[in-house]
């Protein structure tokens, strides 16, 4: 009892207090009309001073990825077409499918929106146009240039549904001081030079090899290097035979791509405990010269140069993943795009948008920032010069990157938990691929 | 309180205690330290002080993340909701606390419900209601959400309190000829005072730092929250820690702040809503 | 006192049924409640019985959903780490929380400072405590927690990459995160033990032990019980932080029950499966909490 009444007293001694507080909530709550008012939105800026408000505004939802391009030329639009405003939100890969997934399955989807190329994941081009869910590019001119090789990438039942703005390849991004260091003078075109360059760097007392295989994409690149070579050089069709069930993961070369990866980790050629490093962290080591080389994509060169004192000790070769350099194939992917919304209100001004993002100039714009290969080519098109000894390989000599061509999206994280596995040492591969073909059947 | 002398074990405790703070502190140490570092020095020396600090990343990050009227957008969904929660938290509270019936005590477990209710289970056609009502891309809309999410746990609070509370002096109000409302206004809503302080810091750390559901309802619209433009900008930089803590420290920052203004309520609002 | 109207126990029992407030006082936070969260919930519930992939058509397909998971290897799976992660908080948190709100009750002098330290991570979103301890947690000897334990002289861990010690990682990080929010409701229900008690003991002669166990201890229990439902229900429903700081890797070694119906909807496409499993998650979570504050208040009465 003598507790309760103390309580009461203190609370009435300062009741003032209470009220001054919660009078300071009430004012603040009272502001929000005018806060409102003013200037809360926080892309407005591309209207204001342009001569008034737009009248169409458009929602795009994209990944953290696409803001570097895209919002650069969503600027260059507002100059070309001030009627539209186009309002661009962007959040890590995870939330962004979560939200664009709910939005779409409440039959609200934002106007623009990221879209994966081909097949396998959540989001990409293959599951949301079959739920007709995406507007139809076919008739846009840029849509007549494909190339034939990317076709599947861009193209649901013969009809264009996404744009991209070229493709990305998978290799090693590698750190030309760390290789002069440890007395190699030119990039392998073999496995077994690149087994002997990555032992020379080993004996000069580095990683040869970053693998941040804790953030879950990454595990799947170095596979994806080498199954070009394993598989598809020897069987193009590879993706048709074990669409129709004649092949499977386990019987065919990504049993050797396994073996490759894993003998690169027996051979001590990774950082210690591959698992526990992620994206950041091996980015940083090579581009701190800590480590040789990553495999990766090279859309994420933009991020190793950011990370580097001199981003000119960065360049890139292919991974050879065959002895005979003339069977060493190469990943290249279309890279990730966007598409608009097949029921949303602004249909009209949102495919306008993406057919004006077609041209030519655009394409160039786009791959640029994100060190593409743009989709087509002309004299101001621009390659950076650390892919050049990728070009070679990407008229005849190329595949897309694998999971474009899987019938489902569990596939692709049952890939990541097995490299993850059989690099923590868990599983076989037996074991792996069994996995692998499991989550293909279902 | 205990009436022990400053004696050598409370010496001794107090000693222990501190390097238990210093270790527990390693994390928010590694935070800051890199945020005023280059990435030259984060690649020499990641643990050491930075010398000299640099405050360009907080310049950088504040730009790049847009931060300004993120800040807006957020402190007017935070304010708002809490005084919804508040107001409509402590008048459900005080009925489910006071009245003893079988509606009252259902009530009071329906509330409860909220609490072990995945959010996933009810996400779509959430997200359907709020588009038929027009608040996709509104404050209005974020506003009702959080108070609805965030009922549960609020009533939780104001009702373990209120049990606590002697009736007798809303009774005697009511005697003097108050009514319900006034008694309840006047007189039992001032005595709440601990426990909302608790309800307060609670609930805006919670709708502060929403990231999904801001990015869910308000992306694309132009009134993103302080955390969806960080994770925009800490997306976009992986890679540059400086830059990324220092966005971080930035988006934390105002919490941290109200939680320093308001602490001492947090620790009595608990200590008087469990007693009884 | 000015409280000089006490009325007598008869009077107010008498008196109590009429004086209790309307029920219009809860109707307009019911009305909201029911919009954002009972309506919504069972409304998408009907889920759980369809082959729904988020997008595009569906049809109903029983309890074909509720069967897949009894042979759901991964969902089998994710309950085990869900119940370990659970246990372990639940356990480590309220046991550091209460070493933490002993130590800052007693007359030390950085008491409040202390205070506002332990608590100070509960303020900071759990995404962003992730990202913060994806970098403590970096594997490389020298850096990170790596490098303070280099200090002391014990050797490196690979914390998010050990398959063995991941899910402990994670149970560091969130009991960092909220050890402090513990502390505080321990702290709440030290303040109500009346320093008589404790004098009256120390005149008998106890030790801190005995202290503690017989005069504090008892008079913990309804702190015990808040603290006891709230880590359970946070570690049963822990989403955050797992999905953040490895996405239930490495292999599927930190997969629990919220990582596999957020994949299940959001990744693999399969929404009604996954609406399944957060349906059994859901009455599984209410299950735990209600016999918990069940057994645990008929606890503290018989004290």
């Amino acid at each position: 009892m003598s507790r309760e009444t103390e309580s009461l007293r203190n609370a009435r001694i300062s009741r003032a207090q209470f009220f001054r507080m919660m009078g300071g909530l009430a004012v603040a709550a009272a502001a929000p009309a005018t806060l409102a008012a003013c200037s809360t939105q926080t892309n407005s800026g591309t209207t204001a001073g342009t001569g008034g408000a737009a009248a169409t505004r458009l929602r795009f939802v994209g990944v953290a990825d696409q803001k570097a391009p895209m919002d650069a030329l969503v600027a260059a639009y507002q100059k070309v077409k001030a009627s539209v405003a186009i309002a661009p939100s962007y959040a890590p890969t995870d939330q962004v499918q979560t939200s664009v997934r709910t939005q779409l399955g409440a039959g609200n989807a934002p106007d623009l929106h990221v879209v994966y190329p081909g097949n396998g994941s959540a989001m990409s081009m293959n599951q949301i146009a079959s739920a007709g869910l995406l507007a139809d590019l076919s008739a846009q001119s840029w849509a007549q240039t494909i190339p034939t090789g990317f076709k599947p990438a861009f193209q649901h039942e013969g009809k264009t549904y996404i744009y991209s703005a070229g493709s990305s390849v998978i290799g090693a991004i590698y750190n030309k001081k760390v290789f002069e260091k440890a007395g190699v003078d030119a990039p392998p075109t073999t496995w077994s030079e690149f087994l002997q360059v990555c032992e020379k760097i080993k004996k000069a007392g580095l990683p040869p090899i970053a693998l941040g295989a804790q953030t879950p994409w990454v595990t799947q690149l170095i596979t994806y290097a080498l199954v070009p070579s394993t598989v598809y050089a020897k069987d193009p069709g590879f993706d048709d035979k074990q669409a129709a069930g004649q092949t499977s993961f386990a019987q065919s070369g990504w049993r050797d791509a396994l073996e490759m990866y894993l003998e690169l980790q027996k051979r001590g050629f990774f950082n210690d405990n591959p698992n526990g490093t992620t994206f950041e962290q091996q980015t940083s080591m090579v581009a701190t010269g800590k480590a040789g080389m990553a495999i990766q994509v090279s859309a994420v060169l933009p991020d190793f140069r950011k990370s580097a004192a001199t981003p000119d000790d960065l360049s890139m070769f292919p991974l050879p993943g065959a002895d005979d350099a003339a069977q060493v194939w190469i990943p290249a992917g279309v890279v990730v795009g966007l598409g608009a919304a097949a029921k949303g209100k602004n249909v009209a001004e949102a495919t306008a948008f993406i057919d004006w993002l077609g041209k030519q100039e655009n394409i160039n714009a786009w791959a640029k920032t994100i060190a593409a290969i743009p989709l087509t080519q002309d004299s101001s098109s621009t390659i950076d010069p650390v892919l050049e000894s990728f070009l070679s390989f990407t008229k005849d000599r190329a595949v897309p990157f694998m999971d474009q061509r899987w019938p489902n999206a569990e596939v692709q994280p049952t890939h990541f938990a097995v490299v993850q596995d059989l690099l923590a040492g868990e599983i076989k591969i037996d074991e792996a691929l069994k996995k692998m073909d499991e989550a293909y059947a279902k | 309180m205990t009436h022990l002398r400053y004696g050598g074990r409370t010496f001794l405790l107090e000693v222990v205690m501190i390097v238990v703070a210093v270790a527990f502190l390693f994390p928010v140490y590694a935070l800051i330290t890199l945020s005023l570092k280059d990435p030259g020095q984060i690649a020499e020396s990641p643990l050491s002080l930075p010398a000299p600090p640099t405050t360009g990343n907080f310049g950088a990050a504040w730009s790049a993340a847009a931060l300004g009227p993120s800040l807006a957008n957020s402190a007017i969904i935070t304010t708002v909701s809490l005084v919804a929660l508040i107001a409509l938290g402590s008048f459900a509270a005080y009925f489910l606390a006071r009245a003893q019936t079988r509606l009252g005590y259902g009530l009071y477990v329906l509330f409860l419900l909220g609490i072990v209710l995945p959010f996933q289970l009810g996400m779509i056609p959430l997200y359907r209601l709020v588009t038929d009502l027009g608040l996709i891309g509104t404050h209005a809309g974020m506003i009702i959400f959080y108070t609805g999410i965030q009922l549960p746990f609020t009533v939780f609070l104001y009702t373990g309190f209120i049990r606590a509370l002697p009736r007798e002096y809303a009774s005697a109000a009511q005697i003097d000829g108050a009514g319900h409302l006034t008694a309840f206004t006047k007189v039992v809503f001032p005595l709440l005072r601990p426990i909302t302080g608790t309800v307060l810091i609670l609930n805006a750390v919670f709708i502060w730092n929403d990231f999904f559901t801001p990015l869910l309802y308000l992306g694309g619209s132009g009134y993103e929250t302080v955390p969806v433009s960080v994770f925009a900008f800490v997306g976009q930089y992986v890679s540059d820690y400086g830059l990324v803590f220092a966005g971080l420290v930035l988006g934390a920052l105002p919490i941290v702040l109200i939680f320093l203004v308001l602490q001492r309520y947090v620790i009595k609002g608990f200590s008087s809503g469990l007693k009884g | 006192m000015s409280v000089s109207t006490q009325p007598s126990t008869r009077r107010r029992k008498r008196r109590s049924g009429a004086l209790s407030p309307p029920w219009l006082f809860a109707a307009p936070a019911l009305l909201v409640y029911a919009a954002v969260v009972l309506y919504p919930s069972i409304a998408g519930v009907v889920y759980a019985f369809t082959d729904w992939s988020g997008i595009g058509d569906m049809s109903f397909v029983g309890l074909a959903n509720f069967q897949a998971m009894l042979g759901d290897e991964q969902a089998l799976g994710s309950i085990v780490n869900t119940l370990l992660i659970t246990v372990a908080i639940v356990v480590v948190q309220n046991g550091v929380g209460l070493l933490l709100a002993l130590g800052v009750h007693a007359r030390i002098k950085s008491q409040t400072l202390l205070r506002v330290i332990f608590f100070a991570p509960v303020v900071v979103s759990p995404v962003m405590v992730a990202f913060l301890w994806k970098y403590v947690y970096n594997p490389a000897p020298g850096a990170g927690l790596n490098g303070l334990l280099a200090v002391v002289g014990l050797p490196s861990q690979d914390w998010l990459g050990d398959p063995s010690l991941a899910l402990w990682s994670i149970v560091g990080m969130v009991v960092w995160q909220n050890a402090g929010y513990s502390m505080v409701i321990f702290l709440a229900g030290l303040e109500g033990v009346p320093a008589e008690l404790h004098e009256a003991s120390m005149i008998d002669g106890a030790s801190t032990v005995q202290r503690f166990r017989f005069v504090t201890w008892p008079l913990l229990a309804p702190a015990l019980t808040i603290n006891l439902m709230l880590s359970t229900i946070g570690g049963l429903k822990l989403f955050d932080q797992v999905f953040a700081a490895t996405g239930g890797g490495p292999g599927y070694a930190t997969e629990t029950l919220s990582t596999v119906l957020y994949k299940q909807a959001f990744v693999f496409g399969k929404f009604g499966y996954s609406t399944a499993v957060a349906l059994v998650l859901a009455l599984f979570v209410a299950a735990v909490s209600f016999i918990q504050l069940y057994y645990l208040r008929s606890r503290e009465v018989a004290q």
